[in-house]
């Protein structure tokens, strides 16, 4: 378990070094917005907060309410080429 | 949590599967995550709703879709019909032309200068031979407005390099505005500008006489500014013009209707004057072959008859009138010399004919 705990912190410290994260988080969220994901979540959000109210609204109540909505909402496309992008960097560089 | 579970000794594929999972999910978390701060900040500073607008608002720009009425509701042609007084010369006049009116009205803008150098110049034509050269820059300075306009003044420019007859320039300007007419955007001047015969004096009117058609309209009283080709005049009615103005023992040169024949050939000889190709307008030129009722196209390709030529140009000169005979023999002499020398394309016929209208603008 540990070992296999090593060897994720030791991808994900790879992934960070190399840029690599970076890169495909600025690709995420480029998709995303192309494919109309940011818009649909903010008109979520813009009924969260009028249910809410304007004035009480916390981080929090965002979060609970958007974040299962926003990862169901991600279209199999974009899902599909990042998780390509991601077996490719592993293949490459996890000695796994 | 879920990775825990896996076991070690399974295949690598799922390990790999499952890495790949989890690292995509931190991502769209990430993503998540990101988003839900930016709109909670939004609405914690107030900015959140600024791109809807209030009910009021939208039914006051909402679109008019009314016949008779733009996009906003105002009426299209409401300052069409008023009229606004000139505070120059205190005429009423319509707010479409107010603009154009008023450059003209305070000699300001840039048509104005020019029409009324163009004015000036058809003036110092009539009166004094020396103006052409401004008249040339004048109208050079038009190439950056009308492409019409780059027309004439091509065509200007093209007939004064080589020609003698750059002297003569304004007599051929007149003749030249007269054909411009149809292409001109100032044609509107021209018909205004026309000539009175009788404010001339005699030699004006015989050197006018050569180059244009001349013939009077019967309501404006002003002659006609356009070639001896213009089809709007007949032979018959120049004739008379003609003899009207200059009287009977005079007509002028392009009248001469005595030897059909020969006339064309003197065309030919000064064609082979003339080194360059020029245009249609050519005073002699179209008035020769207005005289011998053909087109001079026909006619021109005579080389072989130089005698024939000689005596042509000296009636030529009988028909111009006696003064003139010196000025013609000279030109014919330079003509026979050029014959047998050059053998041009007798579409310099037209160029020829300045010679003979620059022998006349000297007498004159």
């Amino acid at each position: 378990m540990s070992k296999e705990y090593q060897m994720r912190a030791a991808i994900n410290q790879k992934l960070i070094e190399m840029g690599e994260r970076e890169r495909l988080k600025e690709l995420l969220r480029a998709k995303l917005v192309e494919c109309g994901w940011k818009d649909q979540l903010k008109a979520h959000c813009k009924d969260v907060i009028r249910e809410k109210g304007l004035e009480h609204v916390t981080v929090e109540d965002l979060v609970t309410e958007v974040t299962p909505k926003g990862r169901a909402l991600v279209p199999d496309s974009v899902k599909k080429e990042l998780l390509q992008r991601i077996r490719a960097f592993l293949v490459q560089h996890a000695a796994v | 949590m879920k990775m825990e579970e896996k076991p070690l000794s399974g295949p690598d594929n799922t390990r790999l599967e499952a890495l790949m999972q989890d690292i995509y999910s931190e991502l769209v978390e990430d993503a998540c995550l990101g988003l839900c701060f930016e709109v909670h900040r939004a609405v914690k500073q107030g900015y959140f709703f600024l791109d809807e607008t209030d009910q009021d608002s939208i039914k006051e720009f909402e679109i008019v879709d009314q016949p008779g009425v733009d996009i906003f509701g105002q009426v299209f042609n409401q300052w069409k019909n008023k009229e606004c007084e000139c505070p120059n010369c205190k005429r009423l006049i319509a707010a479409s032309r107010f603009a154009p009116h008023l450059e003209k009205c305070l000699g300001m803008g840039r048509n104005s200068s020019r029409i009324a150098n163009r004015r000036l110049a058809s003036n110092n034509n009539i009166s004094k031979s020396e103006s052409d050269q401004e008249d040339n820059d004048d109208l050079n300075d038009n190439d950056w407005s009308y492409g019409a306009e780059k027309k004439s003044k091509k065509r200007k420019s093209d007939k004064n390099q080589n020609s003698p007859r750059r002297s003569k320039s304004l007599k051929h300007k007149n003749g030249e505005l007269g054909t411009s007419i149809s292409s001109d955007p100032y044609k509107q001047y021209n018909y205004n500008a026309g000539i009175s015969y009788e404010s001339l004096a005699p030699n004006e009117v015989r050197s006018l006489l050569t180059t244009q058609c001349g013939v009077i309209s019967e309501h404006t009283k002003k002659m006609c500014t356009r070639s001896h080709r213009c089809p709007q005049h007949t032979d018959d009615q120049r004739r008379a013009i003609r003899l009207f103005l200059l009287g009977p023992s005079v007509p002028t040169l392009p009248d001469v209707d005595g030897d059909g024949f020969d006339v064309p050939d003197s065309q030919a000889v000064l064609s082979r004057l003339q080194w360059e190709d020029s245009p249609d307008i050519s005073p002699a030129d179209s008035a020769s072959s207005k005289a011998s009722g053909n087109h001079s196209d026909s006619r021109r390709p005579k080389k072989k008859k130089k005698p024939a030529a000689v005596a042509a140009a000296l009636s030529m000169s009988g028909g111009g009138g006696g003064v003139n005979l010196m000025g013609v023999s000279g030109a014919v002499s330079q003509s026979t010399i050029s014959l047998s020398t050059k053998k041009k394309k007798p579409k310099a016929a037209a160029a020829a004919a300045p010679s003979v209208s620059s022998i006349f603008n000297e007498l004159n």
